[in-house]
């Protein structure tokens, strides 16, 4: 058991980081998908696992849709950024790795004693890493991928507080609904982006 | 025949939702569906018999006020029913204004939709679990917002971003006070729950400093959309809120809730007003009015002891009429115009007379001019926060002023003559059906601020329904 949540917490740690420093929606999409793999692992200590094993399947579905969205609408990568923009936004989630290490046994302690301090840590983790990604980014899809990031994080914390068969129902709901939002922003965009066809004409 | 209550005024509104959706090509069988739908959960809300039986010839029909839903609970109870009634009636007037102004097609259904999840959120148990349901009504407000745009603003992304921060915190806090009953109340738990719980519902209101995404969506998205939106979020989440001080015996007991309450209301006037004053955007003054409105609420809660409370729930009423008011002649005006500021519009008055004046009735009427429908309350609220903090009391009354002040400004700007070659002259460019859906609204929002007893007094009963507030 103690394996298997230390190997998630890498693994968010991992995808987190990659959410956070890279731009490039394949990147993103992908990471978001194995995040929902550690998240899955991390509900599974406290929820049965036939319960846990929704929220790997919404947060596939929600990472397929963008997924999808972004490679129909022929979403530029940004593979041009500065590598300086990198390096900082690589700084900065390597800031908040540190902090929440530091922070965590005490809110462990404080608010949440009942858990094991490695879920409070992936939980903060993903939160804190969204909190930032959400802080440095306008773009309406990432600010969707940060959100359910976020959302996965408070999840994981939450899962060891309480077992309610509504509150995952409701919960499953506001991801997929975040995800379309996700779609209707991505769509939104891809209509004001000229074709492929016309950019190569001109 | 028995019929559930959460059936009718949850479940009824989602599902027309989904067939007005679809049939939104056909604009006038969609409007004809979506109007009867709301009104009709209206006027049953305002007629619903009190023994829960309904005799219609040979057949009785049982009203159940609950349904069981995923092993919790879903309860709309009869005392609730004039907030539902308020709540479908502000529905039926934002989309029969839909009608007559080119708000989104996508606003119908969204209407309806919202305000099924947002009454569930009034009546769900355990009733933590209505921060899901405004999560998810929240989310289904984003299409119709950002329908005129050509991409999601930073107002919406803001937006969306802060509401959805706010739901963890909601329910975090929930689980914190769950053991809180068994606690001294100077336990650092008890202070650490209020904390978060407070930041949840900062963060869900708009509060200073979480508010920049109000002024920001009035201003980029449609004004019938954007009113009906800030009227309906926060009287659904200020309601929602009583719960807590209905459970919690230490949050209707402690005097420092109530005066940080009172402070933050009274900052939120303040701010508000002065950024309402120093406006030149239409919109995004009514952004601002709407950040005053929620300070005036916090105020009213503040106040609770004094009888706040029934403040709160009479504010409701005067307030939709006056955002429906404020949103509709500001989609009126946006048919001329692009932007809605005070040069765009110089002259206004002389082409728009009767547009003009709903406009500043509008603005009045929020501001609590005397005769119109807050006055009575905001007379109400003035009195009691001098009383209780006289300081307070007279920063919320300059705050106020705020308002007024960019109404004389929006007048003057209105009635001063369109710099033209020739001088312009007064006459009328707007159609009778224009401008009378909004005279009758004009004749409402007399009426309730002569009559507060007739037209604001029943929303009282609501507070029936919080068994430790009454």
């Amino acid at each position: 058991m103690m394996l298997l949540s230390t190997l998630a917490f890498i693994v968010i740690v991992i995808s987190a980081m990659a959410i956070l420093v890279f731009r490039d929606w394949r990147i993103n999409t992908g990471a978001l998908g194995i995040q929902y793999l550690a998240v899955f692992a991390l509900v599974a200590l406290s929820w049965p696992v036939g319960m846990s094993v929704i929220k790997l399947i919404v947060g596939w579905m929600a990472s397929a849709a963008i997924a999808l969205s972004c490679l129909r609408q022929n979403k530029p990568d940004t593979s041009s950024e500065s590598s300086a923009s990198l390096i900082f936004r690589g700084l900065v989630g390597l800031l908040m790795i540190i902090l929440i290490f530091l922070l965590a046994p005490d809110l462990q302690a404080n608010f949440f004693p009942r858990l094991d301090l490695v879920i409070v840590q992936s939980g903060i983790m993903l939160i804190g890493m969204a909190l930032v990604q959400l802080g440095t980014t306008s773009s309406a899809y990432l600010t969707i991928i940060s959100l359910l990031s976020f959302l996965a994080g408070f999840e994981v914390i939450h899962a060891g507080l309480e077992l309610s068969t509504l509150l995952a129902g409701l919960m499953v709901i506001v991801n997929l609904a975040l995800a379309l939002v996700g779609v209707y922003f991505i769509s939104m965009e891809g209509e004001l982006a000229p074709a492929p066809e016309e950019e190569g004409a001109e | 025949m028995n019929i559930n209550t959460p059936i009718l005024w949850v479940l009824v509104p989602i599902f027309m939702a989904l067939v007005t959706g679809t049939l939104f090509q056909r604009r006038t069988l969609s409007l004809i569906l979506s109007i009867s739908t709301a009104l009709g959960l209206t006027l049953l809300a305002i007629f619903f018999p009190e023994d829960l039986t309904l005799s219609l010839g040979p057949f009785t029909i049982t009203f159940v006020e609950r349904l069981a839903f995923l092993g919790r609970q879903i309860t709309i109870v009869s005392e609730m029913l004039p907030l539902v009634a308020l709540v479908y009636l502000a529905t039926t007037l934002w989309i029969l204004s839909s009608w007559v102004t080119d708000t989104p097609e996508i606003f119908r259904p969204t209407s309806l939709v919202v305000s099924g999840l947002l009454t569930a959120a009034l009546g769900v148990q355990p009733f933590l679990y209505a921060a899901l349901l405004i999560q998810t009504a929240i989310l289904a407000t984003i299409p119709a917002l950002s329908h005129t745009q050509k991409r999601p603003s930073p107002g919406i992304l803001r937006y969306l971003g802060l509401q959805t921060i706010a739901m963890p915190f909601i329910l975090i806090a929930g689980w914190l006070l769950t053991g809180i009953f068994t606690l001294p109340p100077d336990s650092p738990l008890v202070s650490q729950s209020m904390l978060v719980l407070g930041l949840g519902f900062a963060l869900l209101l708009g509060v200073f400093p979480f508010h920049s995404w109000v002024p920001m969506i009035s201003e980029s998205s449609h004004p019938n959309v954007t009113s009906f939106l800030l009227f309906i979020l926060p009287t659904t989440i200020l309601t929602f809120g009583l719960n807590f001080f209905d459970r919690y015996a230490f949050l209707r007991t402690s005097q420092d809730v109530f005066q940080v309450l009172r402070m933050i209301g009274g900052l939120m006037v303040v701010l508000g007003g002065i950024w309402a004053a120093i406006q030149d955007d239409f919109k995004r003054a009514f952004g601002f009015a709407a950040l005053m409105e929620t300070g005036f609420s916090l105020i009213a809660l503040g106040l609770a002891i004094q009888g706040g409370l029934n403040w709160l729930l009479m504010l409701f009423p005067a307030r939709a009429m006056a955002y429906w008011l404020w949103g509709y002649t500001l989609s009126k005006f946006e048919v001329h115009l692009e932007t809605l500021n005070l040069q765009t519009m110089q002259g206004f008055a002389r082409r728009f007379p009767f547009l003009s004046l709903e406009l500043v009735t509008a603005q009045f009427s929020i501001a609590g001019l005397p005769l119109l429908a807050s006055s009575p309350v905001k007379t109400a609220l003035f009195t009691g926060v001098l009383d209780v903090a006289p300081g307070l009391g007279i920063w919320v009354f300059v705050g106020n002023l705020g308002l007024f002040l960019f109404t004389f400004k929006a007048i003057a700007s209105l009635v001063k003559p369109a710099e033209q070659p020739m001088p312009q002259s007064w006459s009328k460019d707007e159609k009778l059906s224009d401008y009378l859906p909004a005279l009758i609204i004009i004749v409402v929002i007399i009426l309730m601020g002569l009559f507060p007893q007739i037209f604001l007094d029943p929303i009282r009963t609501t507070l029936t329904a919080f068994t430790q507030l009454q």
